[in-house]
């Protein structure tokens, strides 16, 4: 009885640094955030309690459901396109090819890039009249739109953007690629199988822990988007890529509307928490898989 | 050498300065004009007056001033837009440059222009110095006219001159009005001052004195349909593809206006300045922006009268110093060095000799003449006006695209009603509770 | 977790495969150049004079033309630097020499940013912060591994939890947290907080602390030491491989944090290279394109660096996510 108490002091002494930082860093600013969602609050002037005023607010501002779209959208986008790109890159990266040591380098360096840099970049790509993209079409006789000037054609040049980020998806997957049992590959060509049926049939299911979880994590990643839009379309044109965390920064540090923006926060934090509990009740599910 | 033990910039400060950090909005050439008064200032600076100034360019300055002071983290001297002025008034974010003691002497007297006066001033205090002002005209492309056969020294004067003129002078690319070759005039390009259109009909965006949003006027719902109009008659797929075109290059060699593909734009005074730098061969005139037939008079033209600001934050480490720059700021012959380098009008009422005759801009009495007109406007002084503007800019965009003027506007008149009075409100509960200061 | 890793490699496809090998190659070389392209494109265009960066020319180096005869070019006035040295016979290498000189000069020179300043402001923020970040997060992994205690488990999934949070959410509460702090304006907030530890961290240590042997602890308790002993000069010597990710994980991460510099700083003294690379491209009302290359690729060099240094490690450390419990 004594030990076990002694070990769970030893243990929490252990662990104290992430428990202070925690408190300090989340726990304390979250709810002076719930705090200040109930008042107006605009930075340079003291707080004035008006109760869920801000809370009702966001529920008749049509740019907090554009922005709540717009983010939906783009993480759709990511989850969507970013597993597809990152299993077969994946799939291709395993398929003893000589050199594919290196493509898995230069597609995993650029998650490491920063995202200003990043984003200037494919700002640079994307120029209407400069751009390489559209320098390239036009060799071929094509005259390219204004991608991030167009209201069409700005969110999906920012969805196309994030694909070039899935590197560290490719690495997990091509991962769990290895971990695939030779036996039922042996197997499924016994049966023979075409490469087709094989893939869908042993390849995606052994590996779909993986695939599921680079969905959530490009799910969550998708859901918190700010820096390139920022970056590279300030949220047009006509709001067409305004991004919800992005809307937040504008109320708090641009509107100075603190009060409403950590309203906001609040309601990402709650939907950040239910893809969080989503993603580890999945997370469980996997390891009931594994065993069986 | 990438490590130099000091910052760049600090090495040249004398020892016992007390150092202000200035934070300005300009860069290119307008930068490189205060940096001169800048350094003229820090120059004069000798035993008794120990200040050295450093000039920040600092982007998207509105919000990082706000998030500075804000966090208790503030330059000495800020750079804003006038409109700011309400809203730093009413928080108590920058100090009322009345209650220094140098007041009296060196600051109550200044000449300024009534319009600018009124920009600087909220709740019976003045909260900032000016640094330049300027008004909107239009401009236009005299060989342009010419081309057409038009006399370029008879410039449209009424709203139906101008798009009788803007219809000559639009021409389309071979195969149908999908894409504009030239443009006569287009209100969305540069789509800058969506509010601005309203003065064109006599029209007003707010009443102080009974602080209401006035944007359901008749007056301003006849300008929204005439950008409605006017949208149409061009084609709208034209007209918006030609501003996605050339919006990102307005100020650049390839400005509609510039390069020759727009006959008549609406900007302010400076664009003389990039004309200078990039077509110094192109011959433009500007006039006041042509109004309804019975707005029109001669004598007293319409139009905005904005102006760029300095203030000091509260909470500032050098206020006294900071206050002592502002003065230097506010003399003429600095106001008139930074309106001759940018190309703007005096925000005095007098100029000295020579001013108006060596100005750049050769259209500088017009402009001038507008910032000193009766009949000129400034933005509405409430606190709501950001919020109010973004709406217009939303109501502009419909409106462009062909909503219904009146509905539109009459929806921005009660959401901007709304934010007024929510503003009105929270003031009241602030000075209530006695925690305003 | 999965024991059988890595024995072989390359089961996908092997001889059956659906493509003929030669598409596969032709498909790989595409993938490779695509993911190459916009780094590559980014340095070319740091290389180029600003005319030629407008030209709409494809080509990966400047073709730094002379210019013949100045054909109406001297009636426009283009600022120094951007224009070569009229006659200039010098082999092509030298021109090319001295014009990315030139350009990467003028980006270190420039009126509106300071970026000698910037890159060490990040330095000393990453340094700090990954000093702080390795030694703290080892320690709570060490309480998260090689202790047994009643609820552990659990804790441990909140600090997964944890690393789900954006830091959007808590961008604007962090704020008025430093604000009360005094914080605002200093670079605390950006590396006082990785002295806490930081959950990825503490995820990749734990798993990598759970593979080391019981038995060697538990010697070395049976010798005497404590459990900091333990940690000292059992667990920490063993674990360096995976110190030195994390490390240079967080190295990464703080180079290239944007948002918090963003919210947090407000002089220019005290901007990050990352933000003050945002500062520089959104500052100028046209954009030098060169230029902000130029500077785009100053920033991106120190990450580059730590990446050919140690690919093979980040790519593993990366990896082990997809494998959690």
């Amino acid at each position: 009885m004594t030990g076990v108490a002694r070990q769970r002091v030893q243990g929490l002494l252990w662990i104290s640094p992430w428990i202070v930082g925690t408190l300090l860093f989340l726990v304390v600013p979250v709810g002076m955030s719930a705090y200040y969602s109930l008042t107006d609050y605009s930075l340079i002037e003291s707080p004035v309690y008006v109760g869920a005023e801000n809370y009702r607010e966001m529920g008749r501002d049509p740019v907090f459901w554009m922005a709540l779209r717009n983010t939906g959208v783009y993480a759709l986008g990511c989850v969507v396109l970013g597993t597809i790109v990152s299993v077969l890159i994946a799939v291709l990266l395993e398929q003893r090819l000589r050199g594919s040591g290196m493509v898995r380098a230069i597609v995993f360096l650029p998650t490491l890039i920063p995202i200003v840099s990043a984003s200037i970049g494919w700002l640079w790509l994307y120029n209407g009249q400069y751009g390489l993209f559209n320098a390239l079409l036009g060799k071929i006789g094509v005259r390219g739109p204004d991608w991030l000037g167009d209201a069409a054609w700005a969110m999906p040049s920012l969805i196309v953007m994030a694909m070039w980020v899935v590197g560290s998806a490719v690495v997990i997957c091509t991962s769990a690629l290895r971990d695939v049992p030779v036996a039922l590959y042996e197997a499924a060509d016994l049966d023979g199988m075409g490469p087709v049926s094989r893939f869908r049939h042993v390849t995606l299911p052994m590996i779909s822990p993986a695939v599921l979880f680079n969905a959530v994590m490009a799910a969550i990643w998708g859901l918190q988007v700010f820096a390139v839009p920022l970056i590279m379309t300030k949220g047009g044109p006509h709001d067409s890529t305004l991004a919800y965390s992005m809307y937040v920064f504008r109320n708090a540090f641009e509107y100075g509307r603190m009060g409403y923006a950590s309203a906001m926060a609040w309601v990402q934090f709650l939907l950040a928490l239910v893809v969080t509990v989503g993603a580890l009740w999945v997370a469980r599910k996997f390891v009931y898989y594994r065993g069986t | 050498m990438l490590w130099p033990y000091t910052p760049r910039g600090k090495q040249r400060v004398p020892k016992g300065r007390a150092e202000l950090q200035y934070w300005e909005k300009w860069t290119g050439i307008e930068g490189l004009a205060l940096q001169k008064v800048v350094d003229r200032y820090n120059a004069t600076q000798g035993e008794t007056d120990r200040a050295w100034v450093h000039l920040v360019p600092v982007s998207d300055i509105t919000s990082k001033a706000m998030v500075a002071i804000g966090g208790g983290d503030p330059p000495d001297v800020v750079g804003l837009y006038s409109y700011s002025v309400p809203g730093y008034a009413q928080a108590r974010a920058a100090m009322p440059v009345d209650q220094f003691t140098g007041w009296s002497g060196e600051l109550s007297s200044r000449p300024y222009l009534s319009g600018v006066r009124d920009l600087l001033e909220h709740d019976g205090h003045r909260w900032a110095g000016v640094n330049t002002c300027y008004t909107l005209g239009m401009y236009y492309n005299r060989t342009m006219l010419r081309e057409i056969g038009r006399d370029p020294d008879r410039l449209p004067r009424t709203v139906g001159e101008l798009d009788e003129l803007s219809d000559a002078l639009t021409t389309y690319e071979a195969g149908g009005r999908d894409r504009l070759a030239r443009a006569g005039f287009l209100a969305n390009v540069p789509g800058w001052w969506s509010y601005f259109w309203p003065i064109m009909f006599g029209g007003a965006l707010y009443d102080r004195a009974s602080d209401r949003a006035t944007i359901d006027s008749p007056e301003c719902i006849a300008a929204f349909e005439w950008l409605r109009a006017s949208a149409k008659r061009v084609g709208v797929g034209a007209a918006t593809a030609f501003a996605s075109g050339y919006g990102r290059n307005i100020h650049t060699a390839q400005d509609p206006f510039m390069s020759g593909h727009m006959g008549m734009i609406v900007q302010g005074p400076w664009l003389a300045n990039f004309i200078r730098q990039y077509r110094p061969d192109l011959d433009y005139a500007a006039a006041p922006v042509p109004v309804a037939e019975s707005v029109y008079d001669p004598e007293r033209p319409s139009g905005l009268l904005e102006a760029d600001i300095l203030m000091i934050p509260r909470g500032c480490p050098h206020p006294e110093e900071a206050f002592a720059f502002l003065c230097f700021m506010q003399r003429q012959d600095v106001q008139e060095e930074l309106a001759l380098a940018h190309c703007k009008p005096s925000p005095f009422v007098s100029t000295t000799p020579g001013f108006m005759e060596n100005h750049p801009n050769r259209s500088v009495r017009v402009f001038d003449a507008i910032a000193k007109s009766p009949k000129v406007q400034i933005l509405p002084r409430t606190t709501a006006w950001k919020q109010y503007s973004d709406l217009i800019n939303t109501a502009f965009d419909s409106v462009w695209l062909g909503a219904d003027a009146r509905t539109t506007l009459m929806d921005v008149q009660t959401r901007a009603q709304r934010m007024i009075d929510t503003a009105a409100a929270r003031k009241r509960q602030r000075a209530g509770s006695g925690v305003g200061a | 977790m999965t024991g059988n890793r890595g024995t072989t490699s390359g089961r996908v496809g092997g001889r059956r495969s659906g493509l003929a090998r030669p598409w596969l190659y032709a498909l790989l070389v595409l993938v490779g150049v695509a993911y190459a392209l916009p780094l590559v494109w980014m340095a070319s265009t740091s290389l180029k004079p600003a005319d030629e960066a407008l030209s709409g020319s494809i080509g990966l180096l400047p073709a730094l033309k002379q210019p013949a005869g100045d054909p109406a070019g001297s009636a426009s006035p283009l600022p120094p630097h951007s224009s070569s040295p009229s006659s200039d016979d010098r082999p092509y290498i030298a021109r090319l020499g001295s014009q990315i000189r030139n350009n990467y000069r003028e980006v270190l020179d420039s009126s509106v940013a300071d970026f000698r300043q910037y890159l060490r402001n990040s330095l000393i923020v990453s340094t700090l912060s990954v000093i702080g970040m390795t030694i703290s997060s080892a320690i709570v992994a060490y309480g998260f591994s090689r202790i047994r205690w009643r609820g552990r488990d659990a804790t441990f999934m909140v600090v997964l939890a944890t690393m789900m949070i954006p830091f959007t959410v808590i961008m604007a509460p962090q704020y008025l947290l430093f604000k009360h702090l005094g914080w605002i304006g200093s670079l605390r907030p950006l590396w006082v907080p990785a002295w806490f530890g930081g959950a990825f961290s503490i995820f990749l240590l734990r798993q990598f602390f759970m593979g080391i042997p019981r038995e060697l602890d538990e010697a070395a308790r049976l010798d005497g030491c404590s459990h900091w002993g333990t940690f000292r000069h059992v667990i920490v010597p063993l674990a360096r491989p995976a110190l030195v990710v994390v490390a240079l994980l967080q190295f990464i991460g703080t180079w290239n944090d944007f948002a918090a510099p963003l919210v947090f700083l407000n002089h220019q003294d005290k901007y990050t290279a990352a933000l003050g690379l945002h500062m520089y491209q959104t500052e100028h009302t046209t954009t030098p394109w060169n230029l902000v290359m130029a500077a785009s690729v100053m920033v991106i060099a120190p990450v580059m660096i730590v990446f050919l240094v140690a690919q093979r490690s980040l790519i593993e450390g990366v990896a082990t996510q997809g494998l959690k419990e």
